[in-house]
């Protein structure tokens, strides 16, 4: 594992998702009430781009069945998901945001 | 759906089975005559598959055999309508409408198989396997574009239709109607104990499938099973080898109602059975000299509390259960116009059957089926009558043999079942 | 695929003169059945043969069942005899036509064999259609010189058939 920086973070507003690329990974950047969250940005259901869905009280709802997980555990939530989504530390500091990412 | 490769005239080129909406449907005099009608004309047809298919009757869908584990399902169908039978997580059969809530797609097009939900191709409308609604993609729209479903749109008003879902002794029954009496009743007494000497407390094992398609219409199978009287005189391998002589014991059962019926007849002990001179000059086949090179598949092993070694059942309005010695199956009726049917059948065993069992139903399979050796001649007569009752002027067929009585009868030479269900279908139909 | 047949064929040029031979074998074969000529169709199979006729879908899934279903050369004369001497059923004309032969393994006397066949039916007053397309899975045993069938699995794809099946394939 490995911390790496992720600029983009720093504008994302309350509620939203952004798709990023980090160390050859697909992430969804969250923020959801006020914290930041990175997860796999593929859905664990159908493969649909998670940052593409909807971000709401510390979950995320798949755009393509509304399938939801929690952005602090990647556990599944709500059908059709049954598998959860991994999800990785993030860290702020000095003004700058980091997510510690597999090697 | 081809009819057979029917020779001469498709469907609509006589006058009997054309559209005609200001036509009346009267039955002539009694139940001793059968109006051409029946079986020919599409208003007819379209009135059995709102009254009879869609209406207050327990249809046949699936064994529970066939969808042991959580995830399984099949194609089925009542009526002409396709459907889904799918065991949910929980152990629960369900039955809906193969049809999507979107636009009507038949979602689902694998005869069967094991799943975690039901996704239309289309547009990937995602249901359980309740049927309920689970997923309709970019339901909210898509950021920045917009678009979506409006912010009424429920769930659980958009799921697939539903049926009504009756399971006895391990067969699954569905029906259109929400209030049907239960499954036991609907049987009625009679039947239920033929019924239950074939399926209670047994756990079946699937033996295989078969297909085919008569070009005949669907209520002409129900009534060659509620005509004893054919039996020695269609199918000359029953009296060839002995197997049905008349002075054998017999019944042909019908409920009160007259829609169920079930035929039965109790095997003599000894193969060649006892044939007196006089049933001999009757039965047109029957030859001392002839003997089968293997005569095993014709034994009958006692495994049923049963006095019958012969139960042929017909369950209203689709499903025919056989018990043939010891070759046991089910026959779905699918009818598909008036002119066909599509006929499903399941053969199976029991769980627990010894090899030598299992063989022993297989080789007596040969009876039955589009190639048995009895099968085969219904399938061929149900044919000739669709043919000549379509093209000819002649109006009407006769059903006098025992005159004018309806329902049970120890008689093999008696059409008093018949009469029966056809006085449940003028009732049903509302002649 | 059929169980005990799914290994790649065997050398063309090694297999050409059987392959020969099972075509001669397959031409008398269909015109045995072509013109009902049923009393000679058991005299193809060995005395304890296996012959079944049975849908695709059975045989994926590992079941058993058969439309026709012999394990002895003693039922297979049984099903002649019934077809011939006790069956009612519409006069059809038949033509049975057996393509795409494939060796696969000759052992000494056993020799197994797949191919494709097709029956073309007609009715009195009706077209010729395509009744039955399917495929044989085949074990022939060579007994005193000549090719005898020890079985035969005939696996059709006309899952759904136009109400029945009168002779065998």
């Amino acid at each position: 594992m490995a911390w790496h920086e992720v600029a983009e973070a720093l504008s994302l507003g309350d509620e939203e998702a952004l798709g990023v690329r980090v160390a050859e990974r697909e992430i969804a950047l969250c923020r959801s009430r006020g914290e930041l969250y990175a997860l796999d940005n593929i859905c664990t259901h159908q493969f649909a781009v998670l940052s593409e869905g909807y971000v709401e009280d510390g979950c995320i709802e798949c755009p393509l069945h509304q399938g939801r997980f929690s952005l602090a555990t990647g556990a599944p939530l709500a059908p059709p998901v049954t598998e959860p989504v991994r999800v990785y530390p993030v860290r702020t500091e000095a003004g700058k945001v980091y997510v510690d990412l597999p090697d | 759906m081809f009819l057979s490769n029917t020779v001469i005239g498709r469907p609509g080129d006589f006058a009997k089975d054309r559209t005609d909406p200001a036509r009346e449907y009267h039955w002539p005099e009694s139940l001793q005559y059968v109006p051409d009608w029946v079986y020919t004309s599409p208003e007819i047809y379209q009135r059995e598959i709102e009254r009879i298919f869609q209406g207050r009757t327990w249809n046949f869908v699936a064994l529970e055999a066939e969808i042991p584990k959580p995830g399984d399902y099949k194609r089925s169908f009542v009526g002409p309508t396709p459907v889904v039978v799918s065991r949910a997580e929980d152990g629960s059969v369900h039955v809906f409408e193969n049809r999507c809530a979107h636009r009507g797609a038949e979602f689902c097009r694998a005869p069967r198989g094991n799943a975690k939900e039901f996704i239309c191709p289309y547009h990937q409308w995602s249901y359980d396997l309740k049927g309920n609604l689970q997923g309709v993609p970019f339901k909210r729209g898509i950021k920045k574009e917009g678009g979506g479903m409006p912010r009424d749109f429920k769930n659980e008003e958009h799921g697939l239709t539903k049926l009504n879902v009756a399971t006895l002794h391990g067969v699954v029954f569905a029906s259109f109607s929400a209030d049907m009496e239960p499954i036991e009743d609907y049987l009625s007494p009679e039947i239920l104990k033929d019924f239950e000497a074939v399926f209670k407390g047994r756990k079946l094992r699937i033996l295989g499938y078969y297909r085919n398609e008569l070009p005949g219409n669907w209520k002409l199978y129900h009534e060659n099973l509620k005509d004893p009287y054919h039996a020695t005189l269609l199918h000359s391998f029953l009296v060839t080898f002995g197997l049905m002589v008349a002075g054998s014991k017999n019944a042909m059962i019908a409920d009160a109602s007259g829609r169920h019926g079930t035929m039965a007849s109790a095997k003599p002990e000894s193969v060649e059975g006892v044939v007196d001179d006089a049933s001999k000059k009757e039965m047109r086949a029957y030859r001392e000299d002839l003997k089968l090179a293997d005569g095993r598949f014709l034994n009958y092993v006692r495994e049923f509390d049963s006095p019958w070694s012969v139960t042929m059942q017909t369950i209203w309005p689709n499903l025919i259960v056989q018990r043939e010695l010891n070759t046991l199956g089910i026959r779905h009726i699918v009818p598909n116009g008036p002119h066909s049917m599509i006929m499903l059948w399941t053969m199976f065993g029991y769980e627990g059957d010894s090899e030598e069992m299992t063989r022993h139903r297989l080789r007596q399979g040969n009876l039955m089926g589009p190639s048995g050796f009895l099968g085969l001649e219904d399938n061929e007569a149900i044919k000739f009558v669709q043919e000549g009752v379509r093209r000819s002027p002649s109006q009407r067929g006769v059903l006098k043999l025992g005159g004018d009585r309806e329902g049970t009868t120890t008689s093999l030479i008696d059409e008093a079942a018949i009469r029966a269900m056809y006085r449940h279908y003028r009732e049903a139909m509302g002649f | 695929m059929y169980p005990g047949y799914d290994m790649p064929a065997a050398d063309a040029r090694e297999t050409r003169e059987l392959r020969l031979e099972i075509e001669e074998f397959h031409a008398a074969y269909c015109w045995t059945l072509d013109r009902g000529a049923l009393e000679e169709w058991p005299e193809y199979f060995t005395d304890d043969a296996v012959y079944r006729i049975t849908a695709r879908e059975n045989a994926d899934a590992g079941l058993e069942v058969g439309l026709v279903y012999a394990d002895s050369k003693a039922m297979i004369r049984d099903r002649a005899f019934a077809i011939q001497h006790t069956q009612m059923y519409a006069p059809r004309y038949l033509q049975h036509f057996v393509t795409n032969v494939r060796v696969l393994e000759a052992r000494g006397d056993t020799i197994k064999a797949q191919s494709n066949y097709l029956l073309l039916q007609t009715l009195v007053d009706g077209p010729t259609t395509i009744h039955q397309s399917g495929r044989y899975y085949d074990t022939f045993m060579r007994e005193r010189g000549r090719l005898l069938l020890k079985e035969r699995q005939c696996i059709y794809d006309t899952v759904l058939i136009a109400n029945d099946l009168v002779f065998p394939v």
